[in-house]
């Protein structure tokens, strides 16, 4: 009796430590991992791949073809985002992504290029799983490589910056629409009071002479 | 006869302000204007791009310990009550009043009897407070990037980019507009006022602009105390050269930054 007692404890105990993870560990885009991250400039060691979801629902699978692409949302979940770009090619980054080339300081101002954050060919979408620029791990793969120390709350610099005073900010980037606009109001109202009074400040001096007295 | 308006301490605080400020606006105005041939021209003599941002953080740590000793000046001498009520800063119903007067004056009313401060004068004091302020937390907040996103998000970055600069183009354009059209263009003090340089000021000038302050101190019996010399030639010389680059800087700025606002991506 003795004896089968310990015989199940220790199956017990080996049956439960030996549970599987419900999921794979979570990757390195997770807050615990930040300040490890920060201090010791590795970033790759808790990265895994994605889990299969349940045995009967493969809930991580690309949820189209991945030869979707184009202009379609669902491009930016894709492997090749341009596979179906035509004559994909002949063509350069601006020839579409117009804004994208001009709202943002890395280009303007450091002349980065769109395949240094983005990536050789084929060019992943950003939310393709094992995309450089995935936001799980764009700090690490990406931001890290110039800015060193990335976190992934660094990583949510928005690049790509709407123009702060266009009505459609309001919706992409309400904080910067806002803040910009009461900033704007207050610019406003301040030259629009100074400036005329200023203005007029000045004429009417000019047509009146000093009683007495030299210099002010 | 002259007439003693400033402290050589609050002229000593006028004088770090204004060059740290115009380093400020040199080295600010360089960076955003880094795309056009104008932008770099003027980044140049800091050593471009990377050195104007150097130099920019520290003068703008410099600027904001200025602050906070002057934020120690103004309250020790308001708690020791060296400042009587009409000497002080602080707005009051009576500035209102005095801006309406010297509007309807500007219109061929009568003109207000000023006390030792006009309200334009208030009203710069206490937009250097808020631009130092505004200027000082989002300059902080974007002097390291990687510091600051460990308390915030990343894209409050942006908003205080963004906020940073207006602010910075509402400071300069009013220094370099507003403050140096009353200070130096206007006809009473063409060229320039050198109160702030050489802390005095023509009694007979002042008697007709602000009547209000001659004749409180001439009933309080302050004003014989408050009379001195003329400065010294070379003092004056100098106060003119400082006043007189500082005013070419900042509408060389207004100026290019004007004209080359179409060739910056915003």
């Amino acid at each position: 009796m003795h004896r089968l007692i310990i015989l199940i404890a220790l199956l017990m105990t080996w049956v439960l430590a030996a549970l599987p993870c419900a999921a794979q560990e979570e990757v390195a885009g997770a807050n615990r991992y930040k300040l490890r991250e920060m201090s010791t400039g590795y970033y790759k060691e808790h990265e895994v791949l994605p889990s299969r979801g349940s045995p009967f629902v493969q809930w991580n699978a690309p949820a189209q073809s991945v030869v979707a692409g184009g202009r379609a949302p669902s491009a930016t979940y894709q492997i090749n985002a341009h596979a179906m770009v035509p004559n994909y090619l002949h063509q350069r980054c601006e020839s579409c992504h117009r804004a994208e080339a001009h709202n943002n300081r890395h280009v303007t101002r450091n002349n980065i290029a769109c395949r240094q954050c983005h990536g050789l060919e084929p060019i992943a979408g950003i939310n393709y799983y094992f995309s450089p620029l995935n936001p799980i791990r764009r700090h690490a793969t990406v931001c890290a490589k110039c800015h060193q120390g990335a976190s992934s709350s660094f990583a949510l610099y928005v690049v790509h910056e709407p123009q702060p005073l266009l009505a459609g900010t309001a919706t992409s980037f309400p904080v910067l629409y806002w803040a910009v606009w009461v900033m704007v109001i207050i610019a406003i109202g301040s030259f629009g009071l100074f400036l005329p009074h200023t203005g007029l400040w000045l004429l009417r001096e000019l047509f009146t002479r000093k009683k007495k007295g030299g210099d002010a | 006869m002259r007439l003693k308006r400033f402290t050589p301490t609050q002229k000593a605080f006028h004088a770090l302000l204004m060059l740290s400020f115009l380093i400020q606006a040199v080295t600010g105005t360089a960076r955003m204007y880094i795309e056009t041939q104008w932008g770099r021209v003027i980044a140049l003599p800091f050593g471009g791009y990377d050195g104007c941002l150097t130099i920019h953080k520290v003068v703008g740590l410099f600027m904001i310990v200025l602050f906070l000793c002057h934020l120690i000046y103004a309250l020790y001498i308001v708690f020791t009550q060296k400042v009587q009520s009409e000497d002080a800063l602080w707005p009051s119903m009576k500035d209102f009043k005095e801006f309406f007067a010297h509007l309807r004056w500007m219109l061929g009313g009568e003109a207000p009897r000023f006390d030792r401060w006009g309200y334009w004068e208030k009203f710069d004091y206490w937009a250097v407070f808020w631009g130092m302020v505004v200027l000082g937390a989002t300059g902080l907040m974007l002097y390291s990037p990687l510091d600051t996103t460990r308390y915030f998000k990343g894209w409050s970055l942006n908003v205080a980019l963004w906020v940073h600069r207006i602010e910075a183009c509402l400071a300069m354009l009013h220094i370099f507009i507003i403050h140096f059209a009353i200070a130096h263009l206007r006809r009473h003090n063409f060229p320039m006022d050198h109160a702030m340089f050489t802390g005095d000021t023509d009694l007979d000038a002042a008697t007709e602009e602000r009547p209000s302050w001659i004749n409180r101190l001439r009933a309080s019996g302050e004003l014989k105390n408050k009379i001195t010399g003329n400065a010294p030639v070379i003092k004056v010389a100098l106060a003119y050269f400082i006043g007189l680059s500082a005013m070419f800087i900042g509408i060389y700025l207004v100026v290019g930054g004007i004209v080359n606002i179409g060739f910056v991506n915003w």
